[in-house]
């Protein structure tokens, strides 16, 4: 079993958070309630937030291991 | 196969719009329909969660069985996390904000049920059935009457419905529900208030116009109640 590097499970956690994400927009705009709308602002969105960031990291660490920036 | 998968990805992304379009019925529709703004955007953001579901599924693959991330992973992790859901995300906070102004999103909760089901009465005279039934509102007739106007309006009225939510949730409310504020009669006059109907009416001296513009004199005092008198053990 090989040991995957941590940007590479970075990205999949962000991933599996994108995932998430999806998951609460399409219950959002399936069955628009003002309970489903709140979780979706307060947990969605900074699901998506939390998923860019890991994005922007591991591309920028990226960058950095093949001294770009 | 790929093609295949193409294919069914295409006829989903066109038909769910369709789909969301044509689901509501009622009055016929001017020739040359093609629905609403809000059913658009509806069916636009549930063909763009299906296709981003598709893209993360691609992109899970393309890292699954490496160690470093290839430039094909980079493309797919771009577009599934970084382009798509930022549209996604608008789509559906835009449906969640137009959602929350409707009738059936404030019933949803069971303690607006009784004025709900009183608004919705063609038999009932109470000031809220009358505007429903008479349609002097076209649509989102709660928010309509409880927020005021201007762009100041919309943030407070959504302020007041987080705090409705967090109350609804936790079951910190008190039965019967009432209103936090006393109706304010600038929210009548926003529609009424230059109308003839209003100004040339005889219940409205002009010697009492002051008092009304003021809200001295509040609207429901003659034109009351609203909404039928809460009763608590009805809410339960």
């Amino acid at each position: 079993m090989s040991v995957r590097p941590t940007r590479v499970r970075v990205l999949q956690l962000a991933l599996a958070l994108t995932m998430v994400f999806d998951l609460l927009a399409l219950l959002l705009l399936a069955r628009s309630t003002p309970v489903i709308f709140t979780i979706f602002m307060f947990v969605g969105q900074p699901l998506l937030l939390v998923a860019l960031i890991a994005l922007g990291g591991a591309v920028l660490a990226d960058l950095r291991a093949k001294e770009l920036i | 196969m790929i093609r295949l998968r193409g294919a069914m990805l295409l006829v989903m992304l066109v038909a769910v719009p369709a789909v969301a379009v044509a689901a509501e019925s009622g009055i016929p529709l001017p020739r040359g329909w093609v629905g609403t703004t809000s059913q658009w955007v509806r069916g636009f953001g549930i063909a763009l969660v299906l296709l981003n579901l598709a893209l993360v599924a691609f992109a899970w693959r393309s890292l699954r069985h490496n160690v470093a991330v290839t430039a094909v992973a980079r493309g797919w992790l771009l577009v599934s996390i970084g382009l798509v859901p930022i549209m996604v995300a608008f789509l559906s906070f835009a449906h969640g904000l137009e959602g929350s102004t409707t009738v059936a999103a404030c019933g949803s909760c069971h303690v607006m049920g009784p004025f709900v089901s009183d608004l919705q009465n063609v038999k009932s005279d109470t000031l809220a059935a009358t505007h429903f039934k008479n349609r002097y509102i076209q649509e989102h007739h709660c928010y309509t009457c409880h927020s005021d106007y201007g762009l100041a309006g919309t943030l407070k009225a959504k302020l007041e419905g987080l705090g409705h939510v967090w109350r609804y949730s936790t079951g910190s409310y008190v039965l019967p529900i009432k209103i936090a504020q006393p109706y304010p009669n600038v929210r009548c006059l926003g529609c009424h208030g230059e109308s003839q109907k209003f100004l040339n009416a005889t219940g409205h001296p002009k010697e009492e116009m002051p008092n009304l513009m003021r809200g001295s004199t509040s609207c429901l005092d003659c034109h009351g109640p609203a909404h039928p008198k809460p009763e608590k053990a009805a809410m339960r």
